[in-house]
């Protein structure tokens, strides 16, 4: 048997992500002082696709701790240090928390709305005010922060010591925690992106940033397994099996994404009333209409017949392609939901949405592999450990 | 055709102590040539299909075809009976309204497929099969509980059953016995 010893390597790569985040952020600061309003729409854009991903991570961590899951605990390590990039989010929250007057119209100018709309707004300023909105964010970011830096500190107590109850910890917070860092992260999505328009109202909404950020969280993980090869790596020790029920969790839930779509989308459709209408008018009619129907068919039809076949779960680089282009297709989905507020003319990417892109992002891994290195990247000292190198399904 | 003309099929049946015991000892079975056989435990049996040389199952292709039906039958009657047969105006919609199709062509889909995976299934393995002649031993009701047994029919092969019987003891079997009878 293999000996996993501390994981040292990756430095090279942590030290390119963090160049490019700094690069990237620099940009888009220059962004935010050129062109204020729609700089802060590309970070925003950016801001939700990464920070979707690492709650969703922890969502994802929670799951399996409640469903006593053993076979991915060859995998949990990648995804404690992914739950775990959190309190940096907290951090890279601050230009939205700096820029909100830019972003939200029911902050700062009274928007051009008729009186009967601005009576509406009026009539939700109880929950969309400046204080509480930022109370709420604080509060997001502190159950997240606080439920991922337990789990993964105690599982790396558990590689040094083995104690039992370590894992019967992880069990109950994981699985404790589950109802309240979902429905932050709900909460998190009307707060950040559904009050951009704030008469739209759809109960789906959180759900649609959720299941679309589960997947995207299923396919980094995806992606990072098997790119995570070389000298005391996790994933020279995943087999076919676990790269199956890696695809299958992608088909299913790239399928309830579709699910969540189309619910949010008949629903809107088939009732036609004008506070809800204009949100689909302006992303799925006209000049955005490419945009919602590559959606469609990227993270729905084409993953569909992919991931069907067992075969092609199993193969590492089929896998890894599938993965990386749902993560391209959850990146156009989360880009579709931000920028046509800013830009209803047409889909255009203004430069601030690139560098913001690479710049949260690089700076979310370059802190992921931080936090990877120094450590074992399996649970060494997790009593299912064998159980998972050893799993058939 | 009378009864006293039927032929007479026999088989040979193994049993194992353990799950891997029979799967290996039916691997090797395979490789000696015999044809026909097949396993039966009281659980799906780990890489029993891989130790029979069976080929890939034929049910996701019946799968498949449910689901088509189920898609193609639905929009063809949704179509038919809303923007041809009865045309309503709803709200103002036009009576080829394709959104309002996708939760009945879902359902349809989706019932299609289960139903073509369950009787799929059960005509593959051509049940149901009120009698077979291995219901005779009385030993083979524990693959029903703790058992795990090979049948090796002796018609495909020119080995003669005692033959059979000593090579499946020299592979591990514990109970070794031979049943004659008619399959219908």
């Amino acid at each position: 048997m293999k000996v996993m010893e501390r994981f040292t390597g990756g430095r090279g790569p942590m030290l390119a992500a963090a160049a490019v985040g700094a690069v990237g952020l620099g940009v888009t600061a220059v962004g935010f002082a050129v062109d204020t309003r729609r700089a802060l729409f590309g970070y925003l854009f950016a801001f939700a696709y990464w920070a979707g991903i690492a709650v969703a991570s922890l969502l994802l961590l929670g799951a399996w701790h409640a469903s006593r899951a053993r076979w991915p605990v060859v995998l949990r390590r990648m995804l404690e240090t992914m739950a775990a990039t959190l309190p940096l989010f907290a951090l890279l929250f601050l230009p939205i928390l700096v820029g909100a007057s830019h972003l939200y119209p029911w902050l700062g100018e009274p928007p051009p709305l008729s009186e009967k709309d601005l009576k509406k707004l009026e009539h939700k300023r109880a929950w969309l005010n400046q204080p509480f909105w930022v109370v709420r964010s604080v509060l997001y970011f502190a159950v997240w922060s606080g439920v991922g830096e337990f789990l993964l500190r105690w599982s790396r107590r558990q590689d040094d010591t083995g104690e039992l109850k370590l894992t019967q910890w992880q069990w109950w917070l994981g699985a404790g925690a589950l109802p309240l860092v979902g429905l932050a992260m709900s909460f998190a999505s009307l707060d950040w992106l559904m009050s951009l328009e704030p008469l739209f109202v759809s109960t789906v909404y959180g759900l649609y940033w959720f299941s679309g950020a589960f997947v995207g969280a299923l396919a980094m993980l995806t992606l990072a397994t098997t790119l995570a090869r070389g000298p005391n790596l996790y994933g020279e020790l995943v087999n076919d099996s676990h790269r199956a029920s890696l695809g299958k969790f992608l088909f299913a839930f790239s399928v309830f994404w579709a699910y969540m779509a189309f619910s949010q989308f008949f629903l809107i459709w088939i009732a036609n009333l004008p506070h809800e209408v204009p949100w689909y008018v302006l992303r799925a009619k006209g000049a955005w209409e490419p945009v919602a129907l590559f959606i469609v068919n990227a993270r729905f039809l084409l993953p569909f017949f992919v991931l069907l076949s067992r075969p092609f779960k199993e193969h590492r680089r089929t896998l890894a392609v599938t993965a990386g282009w749902l993560l391209l297709a959850h990146v156009v989905d989360t880009w579709w939901l931000v920028v046509p507020v800013v830009s209803p003319e047409g889909p255009r990417v203004h430069w601030a949405d690139v560098s913001a892109f690479l710049g949260v992002g690089g700076a979310a891994v370059a802190f992921t592999l931080w936090r990877l290195r120094g450590h074992a990247t399996v649970p060494v000292g997790d009593p299912y450990l064998r159980e998972s190198l050893r799993y058939g399904g | 055709m009378s009864a006293e003309t039927k032929v007479l099929d026999s088989w040979v049946l193994a049993e194992f102590a353990t799950p891997d015991a029979l799967v290996d000892a039916t691997r090797q079975m395979r490789e000696k040539g015999y044809q026909g056989m097949d396993t039966y435990s009281p659980y799906p049996l780990h890489g029993g299909s891989e130790a029979l040389g069976l080929p890939p199952s034929r049910v996701p292709f019946i799968a498949l075809g449910g689901a088509l039906t189920g898609i193609v039958t639905a929009l063809a009657f949704q179509t038919y009976m809303n923007t041809i047969d009865y045309p309503l105006n709803i709200g103002g919609r036009p009576t080829f309204s394709l959104p309002a199709w996708v939760p009945i062509t879902f359902e349809l889909a989706v019932l299609l497929t289960a139903f073509g995976i369950f009787f799929g299934l059960l005509g593959l393995s051509r049940l149901p099969q009120p009698y077979h002649p291995v219901f005779e031993s009385e030993e083979f009701r524990s693959a029903s509980t703790h058992g795990y047994w090979l049948s090796v029919p002796t018609a495909e092969t020119t080995v003669k059953p005692d033959d059979i019987k000593n090579q499946l003891t020299s592979l591990g079997a514990t109970h070794v016995t031979v049943v004659t009878g008619e399959k219908e």
